[in-house]
């Protein structure tokens, strides 16, 4: 573009604002040009004259704007058997403990959010299948979730490059991939099957109910993004969807202590983990 | 390794992960794999390309293991008395004694070692070890 549009400080200020409403992420004046970068972009891309048109385009809620704009604004940066000390976490500690009160063929429901491109979901499906012995015996469910609607279809697909793969084994790939060529490789379809994937705002409760109760939750590095409240309400919803004694687990620089009071500390050899209480029932 | 590389083995289970589980137990020892996800989806598959072997789950949505013998058995076709190994969560004597009614030539109980389900796989295409 020759002449890309400024955006004013009250401009900045209103788009920052919708923003922090749509999805809880704070973007202040230290992350403008990260904010106008991508603003910029979808000027450009719907053909917009101004920022003032852009902006009454993107509130007027047509073909999809807002959900374009938050594509653009969510961080997908990941791979497979990332912070792998937590998936060994899972099969020697959590899910263990899990099925102690469980019986052969009852669910087991796991949960990625947010999955991003498929990584870590695909990644927990094929931790099981390698680690855990009792993985024919109950009826594991894998959800992958995310506020971008582009990467869950890209997870869908399961197609990944050389840098998502460079943890694993090659025999690990050779086992539950096949190459499309020299550069990329595909999930297989059994393992595509394995994770239902749906999109979900977590501050949103509407969106996080429907998703039903889950064992173990996994929510890497996005509380992060989010300003105090919109953890505390992100920090609840979990809280919602887990089962009593389920489990959630952070990123390792994240803590849940500081964001709610409604979880317990676990520790295991190999990871920090919070827990929902077993008997503990929340005062509404 | 023994030589099972013209064997084909159909495993039918609803559960994604437990057919990527036996597949890559079978796979390691030279089956041929085939999947479907249910009774009627396994019934069909069966009508339509030649296996030596079925891997049948008990529990499974729109036809369930033991209706999948049953009709299987029921039928006069060559297909219909394809050995058939039951897999399943159900341990109680009533379901193996259901399964071996319906016509199910052997039963595990779930969780199955890869090596074991191999070993029943090779035994039951006609490769005792």
């Amino acid at each position: 573009m020759t002449d890309p549009p400024q955006m004013t400080e009250d401009e900045f200020r209103r788009l920052a604002e919708f923003l922090y409403r749509r999805t809880g992420m704070v973007f202040t004046e230290s992350k403008r040009y990260y904010v106008e970068r991508r603003v910029w972009e979808r000027i450009d891309a719907t053909s917009s004259l101004s920022f003032s048109v852009y902006f009454a385009h993107l509130r007027s809620e047509v073909r999809d704007e807002v959900e374009q704009l938050i594509n653009a604004f969510t961080v997908n940066e990941t791979y497979f058997y990332r912070e792998d000390h937590q998936l060994a976490c899972l099969t020697t500690d959590l899910l263990r403990e899990r099925v102690a009160t469980k019986r052969p063929g009852d669910p087991i429901r796991i949960w990625s959010a947010p999955c991003s491109t498929g990584e870590e979901p695909y990644s927990i499906a094929i931790w099981l299948l390698e680690n855990w012995k009792d993985v024919d015996t109950y009826d594991i469910e894998i959800v992958g979730s995310d506020i971008d609607t582009c990467v869950l279809e890209a997870a869908a697909v399961g197609i990944f490059g050389k840098r998502a793969l460079m943890r694993l084994s090659p025999e690990v790939i050779a086992r539950y991939f096949h190459a499309l060529d020299d550069e990329r490789w595909q999930i297989l379809d059994d393992l595509r099957q394995s994770v239902r994937f749906t999109r979900v705002n977590l501050i949103e409760t509407k969106e996080t109910r429907p998703q039903g109760r889950f064992d173990v939750i996994f929510c890497r590095n996005v509380l992060i993004y989010f300003d105090d409240e919109s953890r505390r309400i992100a920090a609840e919803n979990l809280y919602d969807n887990l089962l009593p004694g389920g489990f959630i687990c952070l990123g390792h620089t994240e803590s849940m202590s500081r964001i709610s009071p409604l979880f317990e500390v676990c520790r295991y050899s190999e990871a920090i983990v919070y827990r929902r209480p077993e008997e503990l029932r929340r005062a509404r | 390794m023994p030589d099972n590389s013209s064997k084909r083995v159909l495993i039918i289970d609803d559960a994604a992960l437990v057919r990527a589980y036996y597949r890559a137990a079978l796979e390691a020892h030279g089956f041929v794999v085939g999947e479907a996800l249910n009774g009627l989806e396994g019934l069909e598959k069966l009508l339509l390309e030649p296996f030596d072997l079925v891997i049948a789950d008990i529990n499974m949505p729109q036809m369930d293991g033991i209706t999948f013998l049953r009709t299987l058995r029921s039928k006069e076709l060559p297909v219909s008395s394809i050995p058939v190994l039951v897999t399943s969560t159900e341990a109680g004597p009533h379901d193996i004694a259901a399964a071996r009614g319906a016509g199910a030539n052997y039963y595990l109980v779930k969780p199955i070692k890869q090596e074991t389900l191999a070993e029943y796989a090779a035994i039951f295409c006609g490769r005792p070890r």
